[in-house]
C-alpha cells in the first residue's frame, strides 16, 4: 500500500475528483436501492449530481490550499445539493470544509477531525435525524478514524482505509436499524452512496487512480438476510404523499435554527442547512404554496423544485413491477409456531393461515389469505391431513384459479415449497410440488393425550411418543428417546438430510443435543435444527 | 475468406476445440485484492478455486478492455475480412460494451459483428462452437448471425449451486435475489433468463441437483449438442456424463470446467448442464 503521511489540496483535489468518478460508475444500482415512501428517487443519482456541483467549484478555488479548496467543495455542494441525500452530503462537506480552514494540507489526524465534525454537521441538519442512514455510515466512519489516530497511526491512506472498512459494515448493517430497508430487502441508499465515495477517495490516495478505470464499485451486502417483499399496491384512497419540494434561499442573517422550527409542522423530511447567506431547504409537504410563501418574506428563491411524490410513487411501483420476478402466483400455507411461519414466508409463501393439529382453520379463514392475494394463481399447502378437505372446499367458493397441494405434515410442505419452479405455470408447479412430498419422511413427537394401547404398545396418558408419516410407532419416557426410538425404524444409512424443527416447549439446547447424538451415530447425515416454535409437538422432523 | 470467430473466456471452450475450430478467446480478468489475474491464461481454474475457497478474500472480476477486442480485430483483419463477435450477456458484464467499442479503434478494415448471447458458460460455448462449424463450412457472415440468433433461442443453461453465498456478494444475484433470506438451507438451481441469472428450483442436496440436472436434460426430446460442466468436482461431473450418455446414447456430451469469472459467483462445488436443441 502506499503510504501517505500527509496531501497538499491539489491532491485532495483530485482525491474528490476520483471518489467522483467512483460514484458516477454505480449511481444507478444505488438509485435501484431506493426505498418509497422514501424521499428521493434517485439517490445515486442526487448524490452525483450534487459531486458534479462540488468539483465544478473545487476547479474554481482561489488557491490550492487544502482549506481554500474544501471550502469550495462545500459550496459546490450546497449550491447543486439535489435531493435529501445531496443536502445531508452537502452538509457533510461543509463538516469536513469547517475543520479544515487554515490548512495547507491534509494529514491523517486532520481527516479524523474533519470526519468527527462532518458527522456533527450531518445530524445537525435533521430535525429528526433517523439512524440507519448515510447518518450512521458517517458517524461509525468517523469513530474508526478517530480511533485509529488515537492509537497513534496517523498514516492518511490508513486512516481512510478504516473509514471505509468501518463504513462498509456500517452499510451492511442499517437493515437491522431501519425495519423499513430490512422489509424492502435492502440496504440504505444514501449510506451506499457515501460509502463508495469514501472508497473512490482510499483508491485514490493508494494510487489506483487509473486501474479502477475500468472496474465497478461492488454494493455493499446486508449483514442480516433479506426477504423482499412484493411492492405494495397503491390504493385509490391512500393519504398522498404531496410534494417533494426543495429550493435555495439567499438572504442576509438566514438563521437555519429558525427556519427549521417554524417549518418543521408543514411537513415531513424536512432539512435545512446552510449559513447566514445561503440556506438549502427540503421538505415533503401537502402544501407547498405555504412553504414558499414563507421562504419568499425572508430573501430570494432559487433552483426551484417542486415535484409531485404521488406520481414519482407510481413510478416507482413500475420500476419494481420490472424488477420483480416474473412469477405471478402466490402461496398460502396453513402453519402454526412463529418458527416455522418464518421458514415457509423465508422460502416464498406469501400468505400464512395460522392452523394445525388441534386448531383447524376454517374454509373462511383460507379463502380470505386467497382472495388477499396479489396474484390470481394460488397454491394452498395444508400440512395437515385434517385441513386438507377444508382446504379443497374453497376451490368452489372463489374465482382465482386455485392448486390445493395436499401436504399432510411440516416437512411435506416444506419438502413441496422447495421444489417449486420458479419458470413454470400453476398446474406445472402443483404436479412437481405434489412429486415432491414422497420423497420425505415425517417424524412427530408428541404427548399421548389418554392411556392406550395401541400397535402393541402400552402407553400412558403424556407419555411421549413418536409418529412416522402420521403412524404411531414408538414411546419413551422423554420427548428424546422417543425421537431416537422413531428415527431406529428408519433406514438412516441411506438418507441425507435430517430437519430437526423444535416446539414452543423444547430448549434448543436440547435439539442441538439430539442434533449431535444423531450425527455421532449416522456420520454420513447432514443434521439441521431450526426453531419451529410449533404447540403440542415437542418435534418435528423431516428425514429425505 | 472464412469468417473468423471470437468470444470470450465465459465461454468454457476447451483449448481442443477452440484449436480446432479456430476460435478466438478474449479473456476476462480475475482479480483477487490487487493481484490481477488473465482468466485461465496467468491461473488455472485448478489455482483459481483452491484460492477461492482456503483464502479469505473474495476475488472480482473485470471485462476486456476495448483494446483487447481491437488488437484481436486488428490481428484477425489480416486474414479474414468478416468477424463474428459472441460475447456472454451484456446484463452481467461490460464485455459486450468493450467489444462494441473496439469496433470504431480498428485500424483495418473488416466487418465485424457483435452479438450479446444473453447467457454465460457452455449456454455460450455450444452456440459458438456451432457457429464455428459452420463457419468453416464456408457460411457467410450474414447467414451466421441469423444461425447464432435462432441458435440462442434453443440453448437451455442450468447451473447448481453449492451456495448462494458468492453470487450473493458478487452484486450479480439478479432475479435470484428472492432466494435470499431463507430460514432453511438449500441449494439454488439457477439459470439465465433474458441476460440475468433467474432461480429455477431448490433442492436440499447435490445428490438431489444433481438428478434435477440429469432430469431436465433427459426432458428434451430433440437435442443437437450437450454440455456438463463443474466447477471443483470432476469425479461428481463425470458420473453425470456417464448417465447421460447411457441414458442419451450416441449424442456426444462437451465436458468442461466452469470459468474463474463464473466460478466468482458460483462458487466451488458447483455443477452446469447444457442442452442445445434441434430445430
Amino acid at each position: 500500500m502506499r503510504q501517505n503521511e500527509v496531501i497538499t489540496g491539489q491532491d485532495f483535489r483530485e482525491m474528490f475528483a476520483c471518489a467522483t468518478a467512483w460514484l458516477e460508475k454505480s449511481a444507478q444500482d444505488i438509485d435501484a436501492l431506493n426505498v418509497f415512501p422514501v424521499p428521493d428517487g434517485d439517490t445515486g443519482t442526487n448524490m452525483l449530481l450534487t459531486m458534479h456541483s462540488s468539483m465544478e467549484e473545487a476547479y474554481r478555488a482561489p488557491d490550492n490550499s487544502t482549506s481554500a479548496i474544501a471550502q469550495a467543495i462545500a459550496k459546490g455542494a450546497l449550491m447543486g445539493a439535489r435531493g435529501n441525500s445531496g443536502v445531508i452530503l452537502s452538509q457533510i462537506l461543509r463538516g469536513l470544509a469547517q475543520d479544515m480552514t487554515d490548512k495547507e494540507t491534509l494529514t491523517g489526524a486532520d481527516l479524523a477531525d474533519a470526519l468527527e465534525e462532518a458527522s456533527r454537521m450531518a445530524y445537525k441538519g435533521l430535525s429528526n435525524p433517523v439512524e440507519g442512514t448515510i447518518l450512521t455510515v458517517i458517524k461509525d466512519a468517523s469513530a474508526a478514524a478517530r480511533k485509529l489516530v488515537n492509537e497513534g497511526n496517523t498514516d492518511l491512506t490508513a486512516v481512510m482505509d478504516v473509514a471505509v472498512k468501518s463504513a462498509n459494515e456500517s452499510v451492511a448493517n442499517t437493515p437491522t436499524l431501519l425495519p423499513i430497508l430490512k422489509e424492502s430487502g435492502v440496504v440504505d441508499a444514501g449510506g451506499q452512496g457515501l460509502y463508495t465515495l469514501l472508497e473512490g477517495a482510499l483508491h485514490y490516495l493508494r494510487g489506483e487512480a487509473e486501474q479502477i478505470q475500468f472496474r465497478k464499485p461492488q454494493m455493499v451486502a446486508s449483514s442480516i438476510p433479506l426477504t423482499a417483499r412484493p411492492p405494495e399496491m397503491i390504493a385509490a384512497d391512500e393519504i398522498p404523499f404531496g410534494y417533494c419540494t426543495e429550493f435555495m434561499l439567499k438572504g442576509q442573517k438566514l438563521k437555519a435554527d429558525k427556519i427549521r422550527t417554524k417549518l418543521e409542522k408543514k411537513g415531513e423530511s424536512l432539512i435545512v442547512v446552510g449559513d447566514d447567506s445561503t440556506v438549502r431547504i427540503h421538505i415533503h409537504t401537502l402544501d407547498p404554496g405555504d412553504v414558499i410563501h414563507y421562504a419568499a418574506s425572508l430573501g430570494t428563491m432559487h433552483q426551484v423544485s417542486i415535484r409531485n411524490m404521488d406520481e414519482q410513487h407510481r413510478d416507482f411501483l413500475e420500476m419494481q413491477r420490472d424488477k420483480a420476478p416474473a412469477v405471478d402466483m402466490a402461496i398460502v400455507a396453513v402453519v402454526s409456531g412463529d418458527g416455522l411461519a418464518e421458514v415457509f414466508t423465508s422460502l416464498g409463501v406469501t400468505a400464512i393461515v395460522p392452523g394445525g393439529q388441534t386448531m383447524n382453520p376454517s374454509t373462511k379463514d383460507i379463502l380470505r389469505a386467497i382472495e388477499s392475494s396479489v396474484s390470481d394463481k394460488v397454491i394452498v399447502l395444508p400440512n395437515n391431513k385434517n385441513i386438507v378437505l377444508t382446504a379443497e372446499q374453497v376451490k368452489s367458493l372463489t374465482n382465482k384459479s386455485v392448486e390445493i397441494v395436499t401436504t399432510e405434515t411440516i416437512p411435506q410442505g416444506v419438502a413441496a415449497l422447495l421444489a417449486f419452479d420458479f419458470e413454470a405455470d400453476l398446474k406445472t408447479n402443483a404436479r412437481l410440488m405434489r412429486q415432491a412430498i414422497p420423497a420425505i419422511k415425517t417424524v412427530e413427537i408428541t404427548r399421548a393425550v389418554r392411556s392406550t394401547k395401541i400397535n402393541g404398545m402400552k402407553i400412558r396418558r403424556k407419555q411421549a411418543i413418536g409418529l412416522l408419516n402420521g403412524e404411531l410407532v414408538a414411546v419413551g419416557d422423554s420427548p428424546t428417546s422417543a425421537l431416537y426410538d422413531t428415527l431406529e425404524k428408519l433406514d438412516l444409512d441411506i438418507q441425507e438430510i435430517v430437519t430437526i424443527y423444535f416446539g414452543d416447549e423444547t430448549e434448543q439446547a436440547e435439539a442441538e443435543q439430539a442434533s449431535a447424538t444423531i450425527r455421532e451415530k449416522y456420520p454420513q447425515l447432514q443434521v439441521e435444527v431450526v426453531k419451529g416454535g410449533q404447540p403440542h409437538y415437542h418435534y418435528i422432523v423431516s428425514v429425505e | 475468406m472464412a469468417v473468423k470467430i471470437v468470444t470470450d473466456s465465459l465461454s468454457d471452450l476447451t483449448d481442443d476445440i477452440i484449436g480446432d475450430l479456430d476460435i478466438t478467446i478474449v479473456p476476462l480478468t480475475v482479480l483477487f485484492g490487487r493481484e490481477t489475474y488473465i482468466d485461465r491464461v496467468t491461473i488455472t481454474t485448478e489455482e483459481f478455486y483452491r484460492r477461492l475457497t482456503t483464502q479469505n478474500i473474495l476475488p472480482s472480476t473485470t471485462q476486456p478492455t476495448p483494446q483487447a477486442f481491437a488488437d484481436v480485430y486488428n490481428k484477425l483483419a489480416e486474414e479474414t475480412d468478416e468477424i463474428l463477435v459472441i460475447t456472454l450477456s451484456s446484463k452481467l458484464s461490460g464485455t459486450y460494451q468493450s467489444a462494441m467499442s473496439a469496433i470504431e479503434m480498428m485500424e483495418k478494415k473488416c466487418r465485424v459483428e457483435v452479438i450479446d448471447s444473453e447467457t454465460v458458460a457452455m449456454g455460450l460455448g455450444l452456440v459458438v462452437l456451432a457457429a464455428a462449424r459452420e463457419a468453416r463450412n464456408g457460411m457467410k457472415l450474414e447467414e451466421i448471425t441469423h444461425f447464432v440468433q435462432r441458435s440462442l433461442e434453443r440453448v437451455h443453461f442450468i447451473i447448481y449451486f453449492d451456495t448462494l453465498k458468492y453470487l450473493a456478494k458478487g452484486g450479480r444475484i439478479g432475479k435470484a435475489q428472492v432466494m435470499l433470506g431463507s430460514m432453511l438451507s438449500f441449494k439454488p438451481i439457477l439459470t439465465v433468463k433474458e441476460g440475468e441469472i433467474s432461480p429455477v428450483t431448490r433442492v436440499r442436496s447435490q445428490v438431489a441437483g444433481i438428478e434435477y440436472l440429469f432430469n431436465f436434460v433427459t426432458s428434451f426430446h430433440q437435442i443437437d449438442a450437450l454440455a456438463v460442466e463443474h466447477s471443483t468436482q470432476p469425479e461428481i461431473a463425470d458420473r453425470l456424463v456417464d448417465r447421460l450418455s447411457v441414458a442419451l446414447p450416441g449424442k456426444p456430451i462437451v465436458r468442461s470446467v466452469v470459468s474463474p469469472v463464473l466460478g466468482v459467483h458460483a462458487g466451488p462445488n458447483a455443477i452446469a448442464a447444457t442442452v442445445l436443441e434441434s430445430n
